[in-house]
């Protein structure tokens, strides 16, 4: 890879940055809006997204030492170098050179970084807030990447963009939502749990845990934090999209996919309580991931769905 | 004298070495130490240049030597952890009892190691394996505990036991010790080939630590003295994935067993015995990284992540191809420099707080800001996160499994991996985050002899991360030296048959990434600096720091999930018992002192001879 390539590649990923941002900050707002509907509520101006990070970016907060904010710029720089990762439409930063695993192991590097921040801070409901995050994690990511092993294996590339092409060759009948309809049910399960909506709301759990991780957190480091919220729901929305509906071809296909799995999502937390930690492993390791060994042994022995 | 240097003078040279530090330790305690320090890192110069001598063969009396490219590469990594590690041997030589005998026996399990990856003939590896066992077996009752090293022995002769029984019948069967040769014969004859694969395969698990055998490590690395644990972790340990290398790789598995067998229409991929392996990878790695979440002891839980990493090697090398089994030989040099340089962090809060227990610590990154950062390095490179080398093998791993659609073995490493974050991250924040403890106010960074390895480790793991194919160059060398399939590597690019990374590349946008987030962090007003127990509470007023910190049965809503399963050390404590119920047995029947016992003995044996005199 010369550095032409490089440079061009690292162009379109801040372009694709700067888009997710607007993009899903705007959709964020305007799904509050949808969901206060749902509630019988008013709700807030599409755009509160934007007013709450640039006031909290603005004010002057709390430091609890050098690990606390290296810990945010860790976190929101991984985030971001992922984010700079995903194909959208056809553009990609980095066509072939966008393995899935740098999806879940970049992020984690995200992850850790916030983590450390949090329990840095010095408070024990950070603490278990984390605990909380880490364990629901062991819960969701396992059969997830079972069902990714299931569509490497069928498609032969573990490329994401490349993932994305295959299933546009004909159509509707080519997407993973056809051929592997079991993955894709067990794929939006463990998206709700990534994307921490409820009944996988429990590391927030705001009444419970005083949110959690971010329970210390006040001026530009939460506006950081909530920055990394927008960039990590465009990451797991996007993988979502394009591993089991297709990628997109067309903005409209691409607006139309990209918001409907989303508002699915948010809706759904809506409707439902919220689940204890130990509940959101036992359920994990019940039926999404016997159903996602299932789909792997159906594309493995059967053939179908490759 | 015609002066050249080769692999039998360093080995001789080491022994040497060896008996001088028992010398001058007597002498003085601190020069001692410095004899190991100079001895390993000589050593490791030494081998460094013989690369250019693979292939030669050497003598030291009646032991033969020969470089072999697989060789080469275990010695390698094993003398940097020893010669990284060995910087700590100085700052611990108050606190043995023996430190005289510590370093000479340092110094001869080095020589062990090195005499096994270079040995010619099956008898040379024997006896220095041996060396290896019984130089660890006396150091390991150094630290906490003597049952440990019992423990330890117990494994260890089993499976040198298993490995000479295997050594003999090839010897029987062949009529050579000849390492190469005989198992490249053995790949020809299916009962030599599964015999051999089954003894040696036997001690090379043990020496790693993989299911069912996994019990010893965290016993003996837990309760080894602090340094010795990295050297455990990191060098010893990854000696039996040098065993396990030559039945797999050496002895080419997929020729000697058969893959043509079919299971539910389509043919595995793999043959038998390889899956046997690879399953009992799949479950250390399982039972590694629940046994690691639930430790409170900061160097038992290491150890229980030497299981789970134990069970990533033995995968790789069972799969048996090009990307596997390079991945299998870059996470053993990965998880070496990662866990020595763990294990090191360890040892460093251990000598300036004296405890591992991590509910006792907390809040320690205020006080030792480096230990923290080289803690926190090796943890991303053991969890398999860039930029760091054990990403490069733990995805070289997943893509292979992925290739293969290995789905329930694959689906075991995802576990551990995603396991792995959780284990790591205890003791980071219960050891290094949180609120500091009142009494270790004025604890102080680790001195800077101890910093220096530390650092070095450190810094290998990233500069192997970001730019891993100056390793993997050398490891498709040793791949296809032994007839394997060599790696696809494109400048920084590495290629597998579906999919591709670019370490570097990932390590510039992440940089790219941290430099956005860093340019909108000082673009905003600066914070106000507030102490580490103004805290939100809650309304409630707590003072003690100790009583803010969330660090006793950190996963417990996790870990009551499995408390009841079944343990392993139940199974052995089963067989203990057993065993001892027949000496028991056999004590209350042939050695009692009651006259009606003795009689009737007295009466068989009699009856027996007029019997046989009769007939």
């Amino acid at each position: 890879m010369n550095m032409n390539q490089v440079f061009l590649g690292t162009l379109t990923g801040l372009i694709i940055l700067v888009f997710a941002f607007f993009w899903q900050t705007t959709l964020s707002g305007v799904t509050r809006k949808i969901v206060a509907r749902f509630h019988k509520r008013y709700g807030p101006k599409f755009y509160q997204e934007f007013r709450d990070i640039f006031k909290l970016l603005t004010k002057t907060g709390i430091s609890h030492g050098w690990v606390y904010n290296f810990g945010v710029m860790m976190a929101l720089g991984g985030i971001m170098g992922t984010a700079m990762f995903m194909p959208v439409m056809q553009f990609a930063a980095f066509p072939g050179l966008d393995n899935i695993f740098i999806y879940v192991y970049l992020f984690a590097v995200g992850m850790l970084g916030m983590a450390m921040s949090a329990v840095g801070s010095g408070n024990p409901l950070a603490g278990i807030g984390v605990m909380r995050a880490l364990t629901q994690m062991v819960g969701y990511e396992v059969p997830f990447m079972v069902v990714v092993l299931a569509m490497v294996y069928g498609h032969g590339t573990a490329s994401v963009s490349e993932l994305a092409a295959v299933q546009q060759t004909a159509g509707l009948a080519t997407w993973n939502i056809v051929k592997m309809p079991i993955g894709t049910l067990v794929g939006f399960i463990c998206l709700l749990g990534m994307l921490g909506k409820k009944p996988f709301e429990t590391f927030i759990a705001p009444a419970e845990i005083a949110s959690g991780p971010m329970v210390e957190y006040g001026g530009k480091q939460l506006g950081m934090l909530m920055l990394l919220h927008e960039f990590s729901i465009f990451i797991e929305v996007s993988l979502f999209v394009n591993l089991f509906l297709g990628g997109a071809v067309t903005v409209v296909g691409y607006a139309i996919k990209y918001v409907g799995v989303f508002v699915l999502a948010s809706l759904i937390s809506q409707a439902l309580g919220r689940f204890k930690i130990d509940q959101v492993i036992k359920y994990f390791y019940r039926w999404p991931i016997a159903l996602a060994l299932v789909q792997a042994l159906i594309v493995i022995f059967l053939g179908w769905g490759v | 004298m015609n002066f050249q240097l080769s692999v039998s003078l360093v080995i001789a040279g080491l022994f040497a070495a060896s008996v001088l530090a028992w010398l001058l330790t007597k002498l003085n305690k601190a020069l001692g130490a410095w004899v190991t320090v100079v001895a390993s890192a000589a050593a490791l110069t030494m081998m460094a240049l013989l690369h250019g001598e693979i292939g030669s063969t050497v003598n030291l009396f009646f032991l033969q030597f020969t470089l072999t490219e697989y060789g080469w590469f275990f010695s390698v990594i094993m003398l940097a952890v020893f010669a990284c590690v060995s910087f700590f041997n100085i700052y611990w030589m108050p606190k043995l009892i023996h430190p005289a005998a510590y370093n000479m026996l340092y110094l001869l399990a080095l020589t062990g190691t090195l005499g096994a990856f270079s040995a010619r003939d099956f008898i040379t590896l024997f006896i220095f394996w041996e060396l290896i066992v019984w130089a660890s077996m006396f150091i390991i009752p150094f630290g906490k505990s003597r049952k440990a090293s019992v423990t330890y022995y117990a494994f260890s002769a089993f499976g040198s036991l298993s490995m000479l029984y295997g050594i003999l019948f090839l010897y029987h069967k062949f009529g050579s010790f000849e390492i190469s040769s005989v198992l490249q014969q053995a790949a020809g004859d299916p009962t030599a080939a599964i015999v051999a694969f089954v003894t040696i395969g036997i001690a090379g698990l043990i020496k790693l630590g993989v299911f069912p055998f996994h019990i010893w490590l965290p016993q003996a690395h837990g309760n080894a003295p602090e340094p010795f644990s990295p050297i455990l972790s990191g060098g010893l340990v990854k000696a039996g994935g040098f065993a396990a290398f030559l039945i797999v790789a050496v002895m080419p598995s997929y020729k000697a067993f058969s893959t043509n067998i079919e299971f539910l229409g389509r043919q595995l991929t793999m043959p038998l015995p390889n899956y046997a392996l690879a399953i009992l990878g799949a479950v250390s790695i399982v039972v590694g990284t629940l046994m690691a979440i639930s430790q409170n002891d900061f160097k038992k839980l290491i150890a229980y992540s030497s299981v789970a990493n134990a069970g990533y090697i033995i995968i790789g090398l069972a799969m048996a191809g090009g990307l596997s089994t390079g991945g299998a030989l870059m996470h053993i040099f990965a998880h070496a420099i990662a866990s020595a340089a763990a294990f090191l962090a360890a040892a460093a809060v251990v000598h300036r707080t004296g405890t591992t227990k991590m509910n006792e610590l907390g809040g320690l990154i205020h006080r030792m800001p480096l230990t923290y950062l080289v803690y926190l390095i090796a943890i991303i490179s053991m969890a398999g996160i860039p930029p760091m080398a054990g990403f490069i093998s733990k995805w070289m791993l997943f893509q292979s499994m992925m290739g293969r659609g290995m789905a329930f073995i694959a689906a075991a490493a995802f576990f551990g991996s995603i396991g792995s974050f959780l284990y790591v991250f205890r003791p980071l924040s219960a050891v290094f985050l949180g609120q500091l403890s009142t009494k270790h106010r004025y604890v102080k960074e680790a001195p800077p002899l101890m910093m220096f390895p530390m650092i070095l480790l450190s810094l290998a793991s990233v500069v192997f991360g970001v730019f891993p194919n100056w390793v993997l160059r050398i490891i498709s060398q040793v791949q296809t030296s032994v007839g394997l399939e060599g790696l696809t590597l494109e400048g920084t690019k590495i290629i597998a048959s579906n999919g591709a990374i670019d370490p570097t590349l990932i390590v510039i946008i992440f940089g790219l990434g941290f430099l956005i987030a860093m340019i909108i962090f000082l673009r905003f007003p600066k914070s106000r600096k507030v102490p580490l127990m103004d805290q939100y509470t809650a309304s409630e007023f707590i003072w003690t720091p100790e009583l803010l910190h969330y660090a006793t049965d950190f996963y417990a809503p996790f870990e009551r999930l499995y408390q009841k399963a079944p343990r392993t050390e139940t199974l052995y404590r089963t067989i203990v018992h057993k065993v001892s119920e027949l000496g028991a047995f056999a004590s209350y029947a042939f050695y009692s002192f009651k006259p009606g016992t003795v009689l009737l003995w007295v009466a068989i044996v009699v009856v027996a001879m007029l019997g046989g005199s009769v007939l």
